[in-house]
């Protein structure tokens, strides 16, 4: 697992991916801590972590496209799979160099609450608690971007992909209401959910029976639930789209409750896609 | 030793590789022959633990590759088809990176490398990046990084594509040099390499084993019907007579008035390794017939490679 760590910190530095996702990083919370607690005074430094958030769209797709779409594309991965190694050693190796540097940077952010306690008291329980918020945001963000990075050889397409992913987990909060209606706009809804959960298992398993059967299934089965009872859809919209909602679980944070649960969150959501990214490793070498 | 059992690989529902089992012996160079497409990169790809097989096993010195993946591929060198290279580093940083992956000890892997280096005389290019390296350098990489962590078994796919005639020499010395310690197993499309470096040939066609053996062993078992060309002056019915019961007779007019008598035999030469021309001479002059010529066609490996990929492709019918 070292080794794999060593080569991909190493790769980090000389691709220069690295160094401009620090940039990237380093300029959006400098230039949103200049404004918002500088210049506007404010002495809670989670204002501008929360107001950072564009860096993710930047971050995630840089740092995590490459992970496994370029070793397929330059054939390295041959070396990886047929080496002494375990799937979980290659997997960790690379996982721990992305939350590594993306580590680096946070820890510059950590000096910011201290500049502004040069000038009086800060909240630092809020803007340390809301930091390490922003960073398993950022880790569990990385997890899901690097599972992308195995299902295509093509970089960019990786890359389209979390940035979609982040756009979806930050904006799903928006359109909670919308669907808040109850009968036939959810039966709608959960007959796309279940396509979309169709399309995955394809993209997973690479069975595409499976994955029409899946979406049979959930159809079939949301038109009984609907024909038995149709209250039982009535807030369920919201239940599912929760779960892809990050956004609202660090503004918890910068609005001050110490919601350690959304930590838990994050956590699992980061190994939930390192176990997905495992998987879908073995399905490549089965296919 | 590596033993293939019964291996299987479909892509889709595309047979690449189709029930495929032989045994590999120690301390032996094999070659894999076979046409593009023939199934050898995705059967090497199968017994390096790369690709999971659709069915079947592969035991690599005593170790599944499938139940003890990490103990097989210790004992394996393996060089893929493209060099799996990093470009972004250099040949250094990429021999050091690849000795650790193998787990090479902590102290000897400068000298490991070291040796590597020295092995296929990379010292010159030893800290440039991979990028900028000439396509006969960056397969000599790929080649040490196999070398490394001193493998029993080295498999290396095609490992003279691409190279310019002094380096292809150079590299087959080189692999000849290793099959005296290590088990090494290649694969080819170039005949001539194969009956050059190799003890023995494992001809593959549309995903199965077409033949096995020495090149003369499998030249011999093919040369169980020999077809022998006469050219003779004298009549058809006195040829007939001379040549009775040594085989199935064929006669075709040729070139200034002659005959052209084509003889199939059974039972390549005679029993005692009697020539088969001996043969038939004797008893072409026991009847007092003149001949101009006798030939015997010896099938090359080049032609027994054709004649066994030629008919398993007229079966399948697709590439």
């Amino acid at each position: 697992m070292t080794a794999i760590l060593r080569r991909e910190l190493h790769s980090y530095a000389v691709s220069l991916t690295g160094p401009v996702a620090a940039a990237v990083m380093l300029f959006v919370a400098g230039l949103m801590f200049r404004y918002i607690n500088l210049h506007n005074g404010y002495a809670t430094f989670a204002y501008a972590i929360s107001n950072s958030g564009i860096i993710f769209y930047i971050v995630v797709p840089v740092l995590s496209m490459r992970v496994f779409a370029e070793e397929r594309r330059q054939k390295t991965d041959q070396l990886l799979f047929t080496a002494p190694v375990t799937l979980l050693d290659i997997v960790l190796g690379k996982y721990l160099a992305l939350v590594i540097v993306f580590a680096l940077p946070v820890l510059v952010m950590a000096l910011y609450p201290l500049i502004i306690a040069h000038f009086g008291q800060g909240p630092f329980l809020i803007d340390y608690a809301s930091l390490l918020a922003f960073y398993l945001e950022g880790c569990a963000y990385l997890a899901i971007g690097m599972l992308l990075s195995t299902l295509t050889e093509n970089v960019i397409l990786a890359a389209i992909g979390s940035i979609l992913f982040v756009f979806a987990t930050q904006m799903i909060h928006n359109v909670y209401s919308l669907f808040s209606g109850g009968g036939l706009a959810s039966l709608v809804f959960f007959v796309g959910f279940s396509a979309l959960l169709g399309i995955l298992v394809y993209l997973m398993t690479g069975f595409y029976y499976v994955s029409i059967l899946v979406t049979a299934a959930g159809a079939i089965a949301c038109f009984a639930l609907f024909m038995v009872n149709d209250e039982w859809f009535t807030g369920k919209i919201e239940w599912i789209l929760g779960g892809l909602d990050f956004y609202s679980r660090t503004i918890d944070f910068y609005q001050g409750s110490l919601a350690i649960g959304n930590y838990v969150y994050f956590l699992s959501v980061a190994v939930s896609g390192l176990a997905l990214t495992m998987l879908s490793v073995r399905r490549r070498q089965l296919m | 030793m590596i033993e293939v059992k019964h291996l299987t690989k479909l892509y889709g529902s595309h047979l690449a590789v189709d029930d495929l089992s032989f045994t590999v012996e120690e301390g032996q160079v094999y070659g894999f022959l076979g046409p593009n497409g023939a199934g050898k990169s995705t059967t090497m790809n199968m017994m390096t633990g790369y690709l999971a097989p659709s069915a079947g096993d592969v035991i690599v010195n005593g170790h599944s590759i499938l139940t003890e993946p990490e103990a097989a591929k210790r004992t394996i060198g393996y060089l893929p088809e493209v060099p799996p290279l990093y470009p972004d580093m250099t040949v250094r940083e990429y021999l050091t990176f690849a000795a650790r992956l193998k787990k090479v000890p902590r102290r000897e892997i400068k000298s490991s490398v070291a040796a590597v280096v020295e092995e296929l005389a990379l010292s010159e290019v030893e800290d440039r990046l991979i990028r900028n390296l000439s396509k006969g350098y960056r397969q000599r990489t790929g080649f040490a990084q196999a070398l490394l962590g001193d493998p029993e078994t080295l498999i290396l796919d095609e490992p003279t594509v691409g190279l310019d005639p002094r380096q292809i020499i150079e590299i087959r010395s080189l692999i000849k040099k290793l099959g005296k310690k290590h088990t090494v197993i290649l694969s080819s499309h170039i005949l001539s390499e194969v009956s050059e470096i190799c003890d023995t040939v494992l001809i593959m066609s549309e995903g199965r084993l077409a033949a096995c053996g020495t090149p003369e062993s499998i030249a011999e078992s093919r040369e169980a019907v020999t077809t022998v060309t006469i050219l003779s002056p004298e009549e058809e019915k006195a040829l007939r007579k001379a040549l009775a019961g040594l085989g199935e007779i064929r006669f075709s007019p040729a070139e200034d008035g002659l005959l052209r008598c084509v003889l199939t035999m059974r039972a390549s030469g005679g029993e005692e390794g009697t020539d088969p021309r001996r043969l038939i001479t004797k008893a072409l002059q026991e009847e007092g017939c003149d001949y101009f010529s006798v030939e015997v066609a010896r099938a090359s490996l080049e032609e027994l490679f054709l004649s066994l990929t030629d008919e398993t492709d007229e079966e399948g019918g697709s590439q």
